[in-house]
């Protein structure tokens, strides 16, 4: 540790003040944005869609308040206050409207909003009611679709409230033409349109739209320019004159001219990364491999002797910092499934390039020590791994991983490349892959990926099998069969199968819907400026201009799924232990009574996470019932539905929707995260946990799989723990796993696992040479380690 | 012992099998550990290893209250006046209260298993020892009292080119260990006390043994590390540390010693097992004291690291 400790301490009193500034407010909501894409859209009723979205946005950022923050290098706000918020009615506005008085008094994800703001945005939100993407959405819905959604079989909340985002633009093309090269690129294109095509006149406005916003880009940059000239003039301390007159020259230079510094392709990177938020609120704007394209810029500033890799290396923090400045709003039920203010601007390093070399270069590092300097939760921090991926990159990891951030998060090329391929992306193209969002794996710059489509519940699903189709006594789905009536497993899976068929048929319904909204009511000319294929085939990424597309609806339950099939398989008809009646009515009084019936599901039958193929293998075949179905299907974008399973932190509010299953997972309770083993149910240790989860199908599940893995940091100790973690990682991607990633178990963890033993029965704590289960240990022992494991760190 | 010998059906009583084991011999390992040991030191994180038969432990814990077990034993050892739940004197070790336990308070401490069983067990972290440099290691109980199945493991083991380390007490025969010795990696040798007096008054056996069989160890030319469970009042001073060391480095193939500071965790154990926990009272040796003995181990001339590996 003592090599990562000296980088700490090296951190510059600017980042300190930076990060200071950021944490030290509140979030607020400011209404700005509302205000003039509402005034825009008031002045431009009679002209088409993308018109108005262009001019909207050039309006916004031609109006909206500039600030350079004191002491920063890289600007570019989207908010006057730190980490504050914009508003986008044009998705929907109605929940907010309901949660003003709330907003500040919540438990999580707590926002400030002022009179004044409430006022403005009121009257903003009068103009957008019934022209919002969510209220056509609605209307396309089938009424079986909504009294799904209402029954808690699935959400597509996300999209559905929200703009999609969920995307990476091509950020080395802004680099090195800028906008001006993507306006002449536009022009040239209108220039050899065939005036005769049918869409003519479509693909001609598109381009209209594309060189209105990428205009607008350019005039916000100069107003950065002019107000840092500004604030110069005034300025007493002659080295942040100097720092400011930089930055002038900077933002009058780029994003409309190719970068000609790392510092320029810094700056020009931010803009995208800035107005791409203030154009809608789709979160997830991922900048995916930041260490490909900042490199060259690097490279050249250090071999020509421009700058320093310390003085680098302060510039790529200040951007760190300022990734944490951008922030959102959502509705209270939705902080539940995305907790703690997440933006998931996923940044990735490593791995190799399209020609298939290793590409890990300084950038690669330097990224990795942005994180441990800032230790901020964005940008979210992730790791390409091949097997010729050096072992240094990896040792370095896993120092990050070491800090308990849960970052970097692992992904492996071996998985991912060919499940891309399979999708119909090229070979080329899948090995120049990156992440969005949580874990979902795309070409950059190429693709709307539509990643986050829906949280689909498996385990309701297998709920409703037991219960004939019903939820609460109503039919909503088909009627499969009375669950005493099943003469054997195989009939029941039968049953389940059927079910999921309806259901997931259902949810595509639900997606195209919200899908063909967006494209109808806000298509996005400035983000599809800078993805292949839009300007040339003269369409917005909402119409399908990308060069692929898809929709990615995630599975949540895996392991819920899995252990009750196998509780059924084993207890129901291998060893007739209980009867399908008994089962069924413990399952109605969530278990009342029945304790010896729940410790016998939970206990007598095995659980995924364990290494038992017996388990391990319906768990599979669970999730494959789900992706099979999901994978059939189109949307409008002519792209095809591909399964992910993650869930984000939806497993709990899905939980929370779900009655007692077989599991002997009581009424309730959170289900399992991703493909992870249930909380407390893998018993066996890491390894153990690994195996299984590498089981699954992860190619199929081409949208992205989710493996979380707690450890006590004493595991990870030293030298050899570093290699230790290096090889866990090497040995899962040997196995065909997609994702990993690790939590350092913190004294917090140690203390809640005190008060909550259940939640934590695997935690396993090392203190010298012996290894036991936390929750076993008596409370004055666990007061000994939890002591103890802060000499660790 | 040639591998074309090898006895997969051969059977021994096998306590635990624990996957991912990063500190008792190099890389990401699999522990297994074998039940029977010749020594009773009052300190023992393992009680339920001491034995050779198998035992029942109880875990109060985990009782729902149904009283199953009470109906199923057909030779009334279930008291639930008891702490620990079973008359040991009237029970035969049938495991039918185990059986009807599902809440997982009635539990087995020891399993008759064959060779093929545990390799299997083993085999299934094959790529994780390939990726960490890592292996097998037989601890106990002392393994080397069950030198046979012990023997076999090791074989099966080397079939399959795996890295093997034993963790043992020394307490067994030359014959047993120039047996087994060409079968292993690593031995990991304890040694708790230099003085005899003290090691048979705590140990309940001379430290003779021990010592005789070190030399053996290093005669083999099998790289070998000792390691030293830092007993506060028993053997942390420093004359005994330093003679410790000085030993270690006498033998010639040691180059590093393992200081093992004394802990608590199998105190809840021993209550499993319906048994007095011997060292009551006795607190974990500060960081600080423990700095000190390593700095003292390190200035004899050997590696010294705080724990295992």
């Amino acid at each position: 540790m003592a090599v990562s400790k000296k980088e700490i301490d090296s951190v510059s009193p600017r980042i300190e003040k930076l990060i200071e500034g950021l944490l030290s407010v509140v979030p607020e909501v400011e209404s700005e944005r509302a205000v003039l894409i509402t005034k825009s859209f008031k002045e431009t009723e009679s002209m088409p869609i993308i018109i108005r979205r262009a001019k909207a946005l050039e309006k916004i950022l031609s109006e909206m308040t500039v600030v350079i923050r004191d002491e920063e290098l890289v600007v570019g706000n989207l908010t006057a206050n730190p980490r504050g918020t914009q508003i986008f009615p044009e998705f929907s506005n109605k929940w907010l409207l309901a949660e003003f008085e709330t907003l500040a008094k919540r438990k999580g994800d707590v926002f400030l909003i002022s009179e004044q703001t409430k006022q403005e945005l009121r009257e903003a939100f009068q103009y957008w009611d019934g022209r919002t993407v969510n209220e056509l959405a609605e209307q396309y819905m089938f009424p079986e679709t909504r009294e799904a959604i209402g029954a808690g079989v699935f959400t597509v909340g996300n999209y559905f409230f929200n703009g999609v985002g969920h995307i990476s633009v091509d950020y080395a093309k802004v680099m090195s033409i800028g906008y001006n090269g993507i306006i002449a690129e536009a022009e040239a294109e209108k220039a050899k349109s065939d005036t005769s095509d049918p869409d003519y006149i479509k693909k001609n406005q598109f381009l209209t739209a594309v060189i209105i916003t990428a205009k607008a880009a350019i005039t916000y940059a100069i107003r950065f320019a002019s107000k840092a000239r500004e604030l110069a003039k005034s300025c007493q301390d002659s080295r942040r004159r100097d720092e400011l007159l930089n930055i002038a020259e900077n933002c009058e230079w780029v994003p409309a001219n190719p970068a000609r510094s790392f510092y320029e392709a810094l700056q020009s990177f931010w803009f995208v990364q800035a107005i791409i938020q203030l154009e809608s609120n789709g979160h997830s704007i991922s900048p995916m491999r930041f260490d490909q394209y900042m490199y060259p810029y690097y490279q050249q500033d250090i071999t020509g002797g421009k700058i320093t890799r310390e003085k680098a290396q302060e510039l790529l923090d200040c951007l760190w910092v300022k990734f944490n400045d951008v922030n959102k709003v959502r509705d209270e039920g939705s902080t539940k499934a995305f907790g703690g203010y997440p933006m998931f601007q996923n940044l990735i390093v490593g791995g190799q390039t399209a020609d298939g070399v290793d590409a890990t270069n300084e950038m690669s590092f330097m990224c990795l020590e942005a994180t441990e300097h800032t230790k901020l939760p964005q940008p979210s921090l992730s790791i390409r791994v091949w097997n010729k991926t050096p072992d240094s990159l990896l040792l370095k990891a896993g120092e990050v991983s070491r800090l308990g951030l849960g970052m970097p998060a692992y992904y492996s090329d071996e998985v991912i490349i060919p499940a891309l391929a399979g999708r119909g992306v090229t070979l080329r193209d899948a090995r120049d892959y990156g992440i969005i969002g949580c874990v979902e794996p795309q070409k950059g710059g190429k693709t709307e990926g539509w990643h986050d489509a829906a949280f689909f519940n498996t385990a309701k699903v297998m709920e409703i099998t037991i219960n004939n189709g019903t939820v609460n006594g109503k039919q909503i789905g088909p009627q499969t069969g009375e669950f005493t009536s099943f003469k054997s497993f195989e009939e029941f899976m039968n049953a389940y199968s059927k079910q999921m068929e309806y259901f997931v048929s259902l949810l595509i319904n639900a997606d195209n819907s919200v899908d063909l909204s967006h494209g109808e009511r806000a298509p996005l000319p400035f983000l599809s400026s800078m993805v292949e294929d839009c300007i040339g085939k003269g369409k917005s990424l909402q119409e399908g201009g990308a060069h692929y597309n898809f929709t990615g609806p995630q599975g949540v339950g895996v392991a819920n799924v899995g252990d009750s099939l196998a509780a059924i398989k084993k207890l129901v008809f291998d060893d007739k232990a209980v009867s399908a009646k008994e089962l069924k009515s413990a399952l109605d009084s969530n278990f009342a009574g029945k304790e010896d019936l729940r410790q016998m599901l939970l206990n007598r039958a095995p659980k995924f996470g364990n290494d038992n193929d017996e388990v391990d293998n319906l768990a599979r075949e669970g999730a494959l019932i789900y992706c099979r179905e999901v994978e059939k299907y189109t949307n409008p974008r002519r792209g095809q539905f591909q399964p992910g399973l993650y869930p984000v932190s939806a497993n709990v509010p899905m939980g929370a929707g779900t009655g007692a299953t077989p599991d002997g997972r009581q009424q309730g309770v959170a289900l399992a995260d991703g493909v992870s083993p249930v909380s407390g149910r893998d018993m066996a240790g890491p390894t153990a946990a690994v195996n299984s989860v590498s089981k699954l199908d992860h190619h199929i599940a081409s949208n992205g799989t989710l493996f979380n893995q707690k450890f006590h940091p004493s595991a990870m100790e030293g030298e050899s723990g570093l290699w230790n973690l290096a090889a866990l990682v090497r040995s899962y991607f040997d196995q065909k796993g997609l994702h990993v990633q690790f939590n350092v178990v913190s004294r917090e963890k140690l203390l809640d696992a005190q008060k909550n033993p259940d939640k934590y029965r695997n935690l396993v704590v090392r203190v010298a040479g012996y290894s036991a289960h936390f929750t076993s240990l008596d409370k004055s022992i666990q007061d000994d380690i939890i002591a103890r494991t802060e000499h660790i760190f | 012992m040639p591998t074309d010998e090898l006895d997969l059906q051969a059977k021994g009583i096998v306590f635990d099998i624990q996957r991912f084991s990063v500190h008792d011999g190099p890389g990401i390992r699999t522990l297994v550990f074998l039940k029977g040991c010749p020594l009773r030191c009052p300190w023992c994180s393992n009680p339920e290893s001491q034995r050779r038969e198998q035992e029942i432990m109880f875990i109060a814990r985990n009782c729902i209250g149904c009283k199953k077990c009470l109906n199923v034993c057909p030779s009334g050892a279930i008291d639930f006046d008891l702490p620990s739940r079973i008359r040991p004197e009237k029970c035969t070790l049938c495991g039918k209260c185990i059986e009807v336990c599902y809440a997982g308070a009635l539990n087995t401490a020891g399993q008759e298993k064959t060779v093929e069983t545990v390799l299997n067990e083993l085999k299934k972290d094959n790529v994780y020892y390939r990726r960490s440099g890592g292996g097998i290691t037989l601890s106990g109980g002392e393994p080397l009292a069950q030198a046979d199945f012990a023997g076999q493991l090791l074989a099966g083991c080397k079939a399959n080119g795996w890295h093997t380390t034993i963790e043992t007490t020394g307490f067994t025969t030359e014959k047993v260990l120039k047996r087994v010795l060409p079968l292993v990696d690593l031995v990991l040798l304890d040694i708790k006390h230099m003085d005899d007096q003290k090691h048979k008054k705590y140990v309940g056996k001379s430290n003779k043994t021990v010592h005789r069989n070190a030399r053996v160890i290093a005669g083999s030319g099998v790289q070998m590390i000792v390691r030293v469970p830092v007993i506060p009042g028993f053997n942390d001073d420093l004359i005994n540390i330093r003679s410790t060391a000085n030993f270690a480095h006498s033998l010639g193939t040691v180059n590093e010693l393992h200081l093992l500071p004394y802990h608590r965790l199998g105190q809840g154990k021993y209550d499993y097992l319906g048994r007095q926990y011997p060292l009551e009272g006795i607190t974990p040796p500060s960081r600080g004291n423990m700095e000190r003995l390593k700095l003292l181990v390190e200035s004899c001339g050997l590696r010294c690291s705080i724990g295992g590996g």
